[in-house]
């Protein structure tokens, strides 16, 4: 095999490119200053070699790259179905739109609307485990009529966790001192926002269903992260 | 403009030279393919790099994760099968490139002076290969690599002095823990590599030195390794990474199950290059001279053989010794490779191993893909708690000894004695009934109209106390004589269905997961008639099974007490078969009837769940293919077969 490829194909394209070699670097070894020069060049060789080296190189790292890629070719394909109910293995009830259920009911928040707080849990999803029931944050909850306001505790300020101060019947930040009231209005200067309300549905006879998000601090919108 | 940027680049750099140099060296005789393994080589390596840094992207050393992670990366990841292929196989490429690099430049004589060193460089190259290979075998922590390694760890227990020591440091402990995958991962990513960049440095620039070795007389003028040589070598490279591809996308990497230290891997193998020196060591003759003589002493002289060809080259004949001993050494490994791979291909306990193997590969998929994911405590936790995979195993421990499931022995092994005079291998005779079909239809069938040839393998126990007792005698019980009296009736087209309705009114006890679906209600509401006497459609009168098993319906529970008639209360179910097998002796089953022992004391309640839940199907649904039947190799003798059945 090796012995028919040493006729090269190209060889009619371009003849003078062998003989120019063959003055050039001649036969002896050791007169290399002739040929510091270098030989004729033959085109379709080079272009064909350049074009073989360069394929080599780019089709591994090309799939290499293509796979590092994989958070974003793979979006929205996620394994495992978060509306999936799993509550059999000892998860947390969600349905599509990523309404978590709590373990509450609303019955169980006070007629005359004080707050509670309550910790939000989900599963979660670290590549290829799975943590069921994990506390992800906290959110107060208040019983206005039939219906649940929540809003979350963290301050739209810079992200302390806002408390609720019996005495004076409001929500208080104690890092800054961002006051609101019960609705989550501002008190005064210091929050930029109100208090992040969060989207509460009372469903199939008093349970309670939650979107639980966080919002970017510091800013006068509410802009979800 | 390009033009005097390079030129500034030179002119600071000196770059041009260095280029000039790596192209134009002198390729003396004209390009040839005989001098393209070493470029493949480096290429290969050069794929090892970028595959394995992406790969060290998605990999994460730990015994929870590292076979989660390569999991993730095969299974789940874009391209992750065909970047974990290509890593898998370009290392098998590179071993085998290797091999050829090597014979080329002993017969060749590219070894002789004044390339004594560059030779030398070389087989320090070569160590570093085989340990990353080595290495590299370890990481995905699946039973395969994991029980691989450790013949490797042990051999470096065996190192004289310093083994324990050596071991354990390698080890990172007296056990293989996190801190193994940690230090394999360091030396296999970090270390190694490194040497071998370095090596290769050097290895490349001495050859530069001294040139490439001409071999034979030169047929064309000389050239320069640009641009023909770097075509050839190129082409080469492309079908080398062509046949990486190949295998990485049409084969694969395999993936055995989870790294278990609890669970020994029959069908562990090292990889398919170190099969050799594994077979080697398997003659008795060296297995006798111990550990150390056959993996250290043995190759530690090979190599040095190998490492003194430079100075043996000098002498008379030297290089003629050198090639032959080369030649020798390949062809040993050839054909202890060829008989290993022989070996292992007829031997039945290794076959059946590796269907071991694949079964639990393919369910830990199955497991593992499920919404809930891998657990934490790692993907081997899915498999301990797997009826599916645990049952045959527990099976096979507490029950094969008399019982067979489809003729083998749960795990698909059909057991085999060995004549302690004659050496005759033959199957052994099971002396109780094949269970694989249990609590079936064709299982109520059989035992309704065939009931003294489903127990027959009774006959063949040592207990079986034959014709002269007629409690025992299968022929002539009370419940073989009321099976043989109906078998004509409820053989008849006539009562097909009520036979039907019957089996179907005794399957309707059970309970399985998924008989909600399948159970014919009407027909369990006619069978229910019949068990309790009404006669048949052709007006045959039978006597009712509630003579004898006055408990036959739901609601069972554990009395102990009874008459030594079965009680039937949810027979088959779960519940039921657990009762039985913790105690069949109780006077609410067999009585003093009973040959099987309780297994209350024996098997500990997790353990007989499991196999009560493979038994009755409660367990996540499978797509994976079961042991195939086994029941004609053990019944050819001519005794009665239980028919097998896939019920639903």
């Amino acid at each position: 095999m090796s012995e028919n490829q040493n006729a090269t194909p190209d060889a009619d394209d371009t003849p003078p490119a062998e003989s120019a070699s063959e003055t050039c670097c001649g036969t002896s070894p050791s007169d290399e200053s002739d040929c510091s020069g270098k030989p004729r060049r033959n085109f379709v060789v080079e272009f064909a070699a350049a074009a073989v080296g360069a394929l080599v190189g780019i089709v591994p790292a090309a799939i290499g790259g293509l796979f590092f890629l994989d958070p974003l070719v793979r979006k929205g394909d996620k394994q495992a179905d978060p509306a999936g109910n799993s509550e059999d293995t000892g998860g947390v009830v969600k349905d599509a739109q990523g309404f978590i259920r709590l373990t509450l009911g609303i019955d169980a928040l006070p007629e005359d609307g004080t707050p509670v707080r309550y910790t939000v849990r989900d599963d979660i999803v670290n590549v290829w485990n799975k943590f069921p029931n994990q506390p992800i944050g906290s959110v107060w909850l208040r019983k206005i009529q039939d219906q649940v306001l929540a809003f979350n505790t963290v301050c739209p300020h810079l992200g302390c966790a806002v408390d609720h101060r019996p005495s004076e019947g409001d929500f208080y930040c104690p890092c800054h001192t961002s006051a609101f009231d019960l609705d989550g209005k501002p008190l005064n200067v210091i929050p930029p926002r109100a208090m992040d309300t969060l989207e509460a549905e009372v469903r199939d006879g008093g349970r309670i269903w939650l979107k639980y998000q966080e919002f970017r601090g510091a800013t006068s919108e509410k802009v979800p992260v | 403009m390009i033009r005097s940027l390079l030129a500034w680049l030179d002119n600071r750099t000196g770059c041009n030279g260095l280029i000039h140099e790596a192209l134009y060296e002198k390729v003396p005789g004209g390009a040839r393919w005989r001098y393209v393994w070493g470029s493949t080589l480096v290429f290969t390596f050069v794929l090892q790099m970028i595959t394995g840094i992406f790969l060290w992207t998605a990999y994460s050393p730990s015994a929870q994760t590292a076979w989660e992670s390569v999991y993730y990366i095969q299974e789940v990841m874009f391209l992750g099968k065909i970047v974990r292929g290509m890593h898998h196989f370009a290392a098998q490429a590179m071993v085998v490139l290797l091999a050829i690099h090597l014979i080329q430049v002993i017969i060749d004589g590219a070894y002789k002076a004044p390339r004594e060193i560059n030779f030398w460089l070389g087989l320090v190259l070569m160590k570093i290969i085989l340990g990353l290979s080595l290495t590299g075998y370890l990481l995905p922590w699946d039973q395969k690599g994991y029980y691989a390694t450790q013949v490797s760890t042990k051999i470096m227990g065996a190192t004289p002095v310093v083994g324990a020591q050596l071991q354990e440091v390698v080890q990172g402990g007296a056990q293989y823990n996190h801190h193994t995958l940690t230090r394999f991962f360091a030396m296999h990513a970090g270390i190694l590599p490194g040497l071998l960049i370095g090596f290769l440095a050097l290895h490349l620039y001495v050859f530069r030195r001294h040139g490439l070795t001409v071999h034979q007389p030169k047929k064309k003028p000389d050239t320069t390794f640009w641009p023909d040589q770097v075509l050839k070598d190129g082409v080469a490279c492309l079908g080398v990474l062509a046949v990486v591809l190949l295998f990485a996308i049409f084969k694969g990497a395999e993936l055995s199950p989870p790294a278990d230290a609890a669970k020994a891997y029959a069908a562990a193998r090292p990889e398919w290059y170190f099969l050799f020196l594994f077979r080697f060591l398997k003659f008795e003759a060296v297995e006798h001279l111990g550990l150390a003589f056959g993996a250290i002493y043995v190759p530690g002289a090979l190599m040095g053989i190998l490492f003194m060809m430079p100075l043996t080259a000098k002498m008379k004949a030297g290089h003629r010794f050198n090639v032959a001993f080369t030649w020798l050494v390949t062809f040993g490994i050839v054909v202890l490779t060829t008989m290993a791979f022989y070996e292992d291909a007829n031997n039945e306990d290794h076959q059946a191993a590796i269907a071991e193997a694949e079964r639990d590969a393919h369910r830990i998929k199955e497991l593992a893909s499920r919404p809930s994911m891998i657990p934490v405590e790692g993907a081997v936790s899915l498999l301990r708690e797997d009826p599916f995979t645990q049952g045959p195993v527990l099976f096979a421990k507490y029950c094969a000894s008399c019982h067979r499931y489809n003729g083998h022995n749960g795990r698909g092994v059909v057991l085999k004695q060995t004549d302690k005079d004659t050496k005759k291998v033959s199957t052994v005779i099971p002396e109780a009934t094949d269970l694989a079909n249990f609590g079936s239809r064709d299982w109520m069938k059989a035992i309704i109209t065939d009931y003294g040839n489903h127990f027959s393998p009774l006959k063949d126990a040592q207990w079986y106390p034959g014709a002269d007792d007629a409690e025992f005698n299968l022929d002539d019980s009370e419940m073989a004589s009321a099976s043989e009296e109906y078998a004509e009736a409820f053989t008849s087209p006539e009562n097909a269905n009520d036979l039907n309705a019957l089996v179907e009114a005794l399957v309707a006890m059970r309970g399985w997961k998924g008989d909600e679906e399948t159970i014919d209600a009407k027909l369990v509401a006619r069978g229910q008639q019949i068990l309790d006497g009404e006669p048949l459609a052709d007006g045959t009168e039978i006597s009712s099974c509630t003579d004898c098993h006055d408990t036959i319906g739901s609601d069972f529970e554990i009395t102990g007490e009874g008459y030594g008639y079965p009680d039937l209360a949810e027979y088959g179910s779960a519940k039921w078969l657990k009762a039985f097998i913790s105690d069949p002796g109780s006077d609410q089953f067999y009585g003093a009837k009973n040959h099987m022992p309780a297994y209350a004391d024996k098997m500990n309640s997790t353990d007989l769940d499991l196999l009560v839940r493979w038994m009755t199907g409660n367990y996540h649904e499978t797509h994976v293919e079961d042991y195939p039947s086994r029941i004609p190799e053990v019944f050819g003798a001519g005794a009665q077969p239980a028919a097998p059945s896939a019920d639903e």
